[in-house]
């Protein structure tokens, strides 16, 4: 561990010594009661294998059907970014790129984020640029909403329910459990810069005894 | 005599000020213009975000109705008032009750996002619903303004740097709470 290794508190900027955390304990903030981590319940590489498993996932929910409609023997099936077709279509190009943005692309820039930041560790590799890609990923995070997009689509079905007749696709059920990937991942990640590899190895440095 | 100007920062009260102007003054339009029309045989109909959950809850979907009330109108509206208490305390001076302040930067931070439920349901019902004269879904020009005020709104909380609520003091073992 590092000897200068230390938690800040993302809101109100405190420096606290690292502690060790059992799994499923939290390290608080002493001034602001914040989270500033997790003791990890799946173990140490619980970000890795969510976030690989979520960039695995977000291929079938891009290209599998999400819903398809019918109403007087017509069909319409619909795919993650058909909406941002209609938008971009409707002279809403920007609102479309937003969509894009926010439901498609972050979350899985996200994934990737996390699973770069945590591969070095599992694999013994020399780690780079981790404090950008800590940075980054920290920003990702408020831009990605793959959770309000799947509530936005269960919204639309009940809404639809008495217009057209609706199936849910492959595509959709993907497209959860990608979402829940990264929820799972984003809450295993502490956004603080990671030790050097041999560190991590074990207990993660951050949350060990000073 | 001249004076160096001043670079500017995007971490700051101003930033976060201007930011949360502009979005309630986008909230206008995106409340009072239609954010989708709807045609079906017999019956043409724009909706508004309130119409919209209106329309929702007199059909019986009362949750529903709930969830898009509460993400398109409660949720902005909180996030524009929480963002300027925080901001007016900021300027009256270093307050007195930070930790609270602080837990309702954490708050707004979280419930942003969920306004952008409304923009992902006007591009999924316009995306799906394109039966020609059976059925036609259309987003209208209220959600640009809407998705122009969640945009800014999220700006505007991401402006403010919750740890000028705080003044600096030295490091210290965090606590620990059991799960």
């Amino acid at each position: 561990m590092r000897p200068d290794a230390h938690l800040t508190c993302r809101l109100c900027g405190q420096d606290h010594r690292p502690i060790d955390l059992a799994p499923g304990e939290k390290a608080l903030c002493t001034r602001c009661d914040a989270v500033l981590a997790t003791g990890k319940r799946f173990g140490p590489d619980t970000a890795l294998v969510f976030s690989v498993t979520g960039l695995i996932l977000a291929l079938p929910a891009a290209f599998l059907p999400f819903i398809s409609a019918g109403k007087l023997g017509d069909e319409r099936v619909s795919h993650l970014f058909t909406g941002v077709e209609s938008f971009w279509g409707n002279e809403m190009q920007w609102v479309a790129v937003l969509i894009f943005l926010c439901g498609g692309l972050l979350p899985v820039a996200l994934l990737a984020a996390l699973a770069v930041l945590h591969a070095p560790a599992f694999f013994g590799w020399q780690p780079v640029a981790i404090r950008l890609l800590s940075r980054s990923a920290h920003h990702l995070e408020h831009w990605a909403f793959p959770e309000v997009q799947v509530l936005a689509v269960l919204v639309a079905l009940m809404k639809l329910g008495s217009l057209v007749d609706v199936t849910i696709g492959p595509g959709f059920w993907f497209y959860c459990a990608m979402s829940l990937c990264l929820l799972v991942a984003q809450h295993s990640f502490d956004f603080e810069p990671l030790p050097p590899v041999q560190s991590t190895a074990g207990a993660r440095a951050e949350t060990s005894a000073p | 005599m001249s004076q160096t100007p001043s670079r500017f920062q995007f971490k700051s009260p101003s930033t976060a000020a201007a930011l949360a102007l502009a979005a309630a003054v986008m909230l206008v339009p995106a409340n009072f213009l239609p954010v989708l029309s709807t045609e079906t045989p017999g019956r043409d109909r724009n909706d508004t975000i309130f119409s919209g959950a209106l329309e929702l809850w007199r059909h019986g979907l009362w949750a529903i109705a709930l969830i898009v009330f509460t993400a398109s109108i409660l949720i902005p509206v909180l996030k524009l008032l929480g963002l300027g208490w925080l901001l007016l305390s900021v300027r009256r001076g270093p307050p007195r009750d930070s930790r609270r302040l602080t837990r309702i930067y954490a708050a707004l931070d979280f419930i942003g996002r969920w306004s952008m439920l409304d923009v992902f349901l006007a591009a999924f019902l316009t995306g799906l619903v394109q039966f020609g004269e059976f059925s036609t879904v259309q987003a209208r020009s209220g959600i640009v303004a809407f998705a122009a005020a969640v945009v800014l709104t999220v700006l505007s909380t991401q402006a403010f740097d919750p740890r000028i609520l705080w003044t600096p003091s030295p490091p210290v073992s965090p606590k620990e709470a059991s799960p």
